[in-house]
């Protein structure tokens, strides 16, 4: 029977498709189980980033293939499971600092990200002089900033939550916001 | 609970319906937009916000066909008109109206969230563990759409006006989301949908009041008549079979193709 420290160091093998980083440090791998009975089997549960992300599929067949090679005759069955649910805090160190390279920024660990101090700083200059660009981007699991301070554009992996994105804040907080960026129109368009 | 008994089978694949079908038809006409958004940001944002929606809606059509032994595939493109359980406020053409879009995903994402957080309760495991996850994703639409009510609703003119007239107009059918599908209240019984005592009206309304009213705008929203019967029953507007012919369109050309 494989050992399960096996399979985790094959999965250390295989990158999300859309990122310099592989499955494991992103986080998405919960659990491994070989079992003998009532069939030799390797069974592995994943935590999609996104619901019916379109990378999911493409990592279920590299799993399948490259685990499937080591596998001794088990069945590998790959679980798609909703809880616990993944979040970025589960993207290790070493995930954290590839994506950094990439031009890929991860709110902070622990961070709710609402307040000004879970902003990232630039991937490229570490300039804190950031703001939103878009709150959506080229994929579902990102949204993009602007930086100041040296001009690029770079971009940011959402936190997912219910306390997740920088626009959530109290009407309060929210108004006096908006009263800094809604000025009345000049004179000649009023 | 684990596992579903017979007699719930049927009211609970109405629900996963009515949920999914909302949402794979406001993804459908959030696509619209794709290339025809006002601004570079939008485009991608709508068609992000149609993604979400789609796949949000695959993952409840994949539960719905594991009851009923078929596929999600099947579910999205094979019923007939009568069978798909959208409201009416999703499936309408916004014409091309910003504010129509705007006004149109604000009524049904806050809709969608509060139906979400629900079933974050539900006595069903494996939906209330799902629903935690999309609850999760929606609040981004949610958020979104906010910033846009209250940018539109406080920007110059024109968009105020207009985008308090999509509201006027709208609010008529808004509330067609809440009809029930047929079987709620044994889903209800069974703790499989939470029960509150007020229902969705009240906190929906309410939600909806603290964004307009910090847009400056104005909001008049009525409960549905409870003898009404439409989209959650399987009657639609007379555009939906258009629509759908048009959805279904690539699917119907060779239906037993892998993708």
């Amino acid at each position: 029977m494989v050992a399960p420290e096996s399979v985790w160091d094959v999965l250390r093998t295989i990158n999300d498709p859309e990122m310099p980083i592989n499955i494991v440090d992103l986080g998405i791998v919960e659990r491994i189980q070989v079992s003998s009975v009532p069939r030799p089997s390797i069974q592995i549960d994943l935590l999609p980033t996104f619901v019916g992300c379109p990378a999911l599929p493409v990592i279920e067949a590299e799993i399948q293939k490259r685990v499937g090679q080591v596998a001794q005759g088990a069945a590998v069955e790959v679980h798609f499971r909703f809880h616990p649910p993944w979040t970025v805090d589960r993207i290790s160190a070493t995930g954290r600092e590839a994506l950094k390279k990439f031009g890929l920024t991860v709110p902070a660990v622990g961070q709710q990200g609402q307040t000004e101090a879970a902003q990232p700083s630039c991937p490229f200059c570490g300039s804190a002089d950031v703001r939103i660009d878009s709150p959506f981007g080229p994929t579902r699991c990102r949204m993009i900033y602007y930086c100041e301070t040296c001009r690029n554009p770079f971009e940011h992996i959402k936190r997912v939550g219910h306390e997740s994105t920088l626009l959530n804040i109290n009407p309060k907080e929210r108004d006096a916001h908006d009263a800094s960026i809604f000025r009345a129109p000049p004179k000649d368009l009023a | 609970m684990d596992r579903i008994t017979d007699d719930l089978k049927r009211p609970l694949v109405d629900l996963l319906l009515s949920i999914a079908d909302d949402k794979f038809i406001l993804g459908h006409r959030n696509a619209d937009w794709t290339g025809l958004a006002p601004m570079l940001e939008e485009d991608i944002a709508f068609s992000s916000l149609a993604q979400d929606e789609i796949a949000h809606a695959t993952a409840l059509y994949q539960m719905a066909a594991g009851i009923l032994g078929t596929t999600a595939d099947k579910l999205a493109f094979r019923r007939t008109p009568e069978e798909y359980r959208c409201a009416t406020i999703v499936e309408m053409s916004d014409d091309f109206n910003w504010a129509t879009a705007i006004c149109r995903n604000f009524f049904c994402d806050h809709f969608d969230l509060l139906r979400l957080e629900r079933l974050t309760n539900s006595a069903y495991t494996a939906l209330a563990q799902l629903a935690g996850r999309l609850a999760a994703e929606e609040k981004i639409h949610v958020d979104h759409v906010d910033s846009w009510m209250i940018r539109l609703g406080r920007g110059w003119e024109p968009a105020p006006a207009r985008v308090q007239a999509a509201l006027n107009e709208l609010a008529e059918i808004a509330p067609t989301l809440l009809e029930p599908p047929p079987g709620l209240e044994k889903l209800e019984k069974a703790g499989i949908y939470p029960q509150s005592r007020s229902g969705l009206f009240e906190p929906w309304r309410d939600v909806l009041h603290d964004v307009v009213q910090s847009a400056g705008l104005t909001l008049q929203l009525h409960p549905p008549s409870p003898s009404a019967i439409g989209g959650r029953q399987g009657k639609h507007g007379p555009g939906f079979v258009t629509m759908l012919d048009e959805l279904t369109e690539v699917f119907r050309i060779e239906p037993e193709a892998a993708w």
